[in-house]
């Protein structure tokens, strides 16, 4: 009876052991886009009613320059400005932003911004309004 | 004795370490701040020309002047990051570390090695430059630079423990002496006057 038992909690144990060992099938919407996802995105885009690429990356810049980022790179033909700075008075964290300035019809801009903090993605929308206000300013003071 | 040691030591490294455990907030870092004006004010120059490449090329040349590697230009955003390293030894780093040396080391009474504290080695001090146009007509420039400088430590030690070397720390530079000195010397090499805000 007790031996019983005791080949009862072995089986189980084993059982139990082995449960991490089979492979997690891949499922069919592992690619697929999640709600949370195009919530993210909508966050982090915004159009403006600009003409001009090129205006719309400096203001970009002097948008980043003015909230204290440095900016490490930028690239004109593929509207790209990337962008770091770290979290005074702590040095320790990090904060890097990517801005990507794409045409979506000729009178107006698409704007998109994606933030890490320590390399963890920012989802706080209030981050990208607040970003978004600065380069609206921004854009105001650069247009001719 | 023993324990006074013990709290004097626990206490440095509690200071050492009380950086570590605040975060800021991430919303904050995408506000303006009321400083942001005066650094801007700082860090920008106005010119009379319609010439920004003109403007681009010889703040490219001054920066060279000032010892700096031009490591990126993307001339359609009027965009330039140079950079240039350099020693950072200070001799008031190395006499505190003498002394706290000094001080730590009736530690070894106690089978505890002396604190060494890691002191800055190695900076490289850095340069983001943007020039743009501020009108239709782009006959007045805006150059707007920004230093900010990456500190390396040397090794150290604390208690048994080895700190290794190679921990980093930045800084924006917010001395006014160096934007001045930079800007007079772009405004002597396009022969124009540099203004302020």
């Amino acid at each position: 009876m007790k031996l019983h038992v005791i080949r009862g909690i072995v089986v189980f144990a084993g059982a139990f052991l082995l449960h991490g060992c089979a492979a997690p099938q891949p499922s069919q919407d592992l690619l697929a886009p999640t709600d949370a996802q195009m919530k993210i995105r909508s966050v982090q885009t915004r159009t403006f009613d600009v003409k001009d690429r090129q205006t719309a990356m400096r203001a970009v810049i002097a948008a980043l320059q003015d909230l204290g980022f440095i900016i490490e790179r930028a690239n004109e033909p593929l509207g790209l400005v990337t962008a770091a700075r770290f979290a005074e008075p702590n040095y320790y964290d990090v904060v890097g932003v990517t801005v990507t300035v794409r045409q979506e019809s000729d009178e107006r801009m698409m704007i998109r911004a994606n933030a890490i903090y320590n390399n963890k993605p920012i989802e706080d929308p209030k981050v990208y309004q607040n970003f978004f206000a600065t380069l609206e300013r921004s854009l105001f003071v650069t247009r001719p | 004795m023993c324990r006074w040691y013990m709290l004097a030591s626990g206490l440095l490294l509690a200071s050492q370490l009380s950086a570590c455990v605040e975060h800021t907030q991430p919303d904050t870092l995408f506000q303006l701040t009321p400083e942001s004006a005066a650094n801007r004010a700082m860090q920008t120059r106005l010119f009379e020309t319609k010439d920004e490449r003109e403007l681009l090329s010889a703040s490219a040349a001054v920066l060279q002047d000032l010892g700096f590697q031009v490591e990126e230009s993307v001339r359609e955003v009027g965009f330039l990051r140079a950079a240039k390293e350099r020693s950072a030894r200070e001799h008031g780093q190395d006499l505190s570390r003498f002394f706290i040396w000094l001080f730590s080391t009736p530690l070894v009474f106690l089978q505890q090695p002396p604190l060494i504290m890691p002191v800055d080695i190695h900076q490289k001090i850095a340069a983001t430059l943007v020039a743009r146009p501020l009108n239709a007509e782009s006959t007045r420039q805006e150059i707007r630079i920004v230093f900010y400088r990456v500190v390396w430590k040397g090794d150290g030690m604390a208690g048994r423990q080895q700190i290794a070397p190679g921990e980093q720390r930045m800084e924006m530079v917010r001395d006014p002496g160096l934007y001045q000195q930079f800007f007079a010397k772009l405004s002597k090499a396009v022969f124009l006057e540099a203004f302020t805000l």
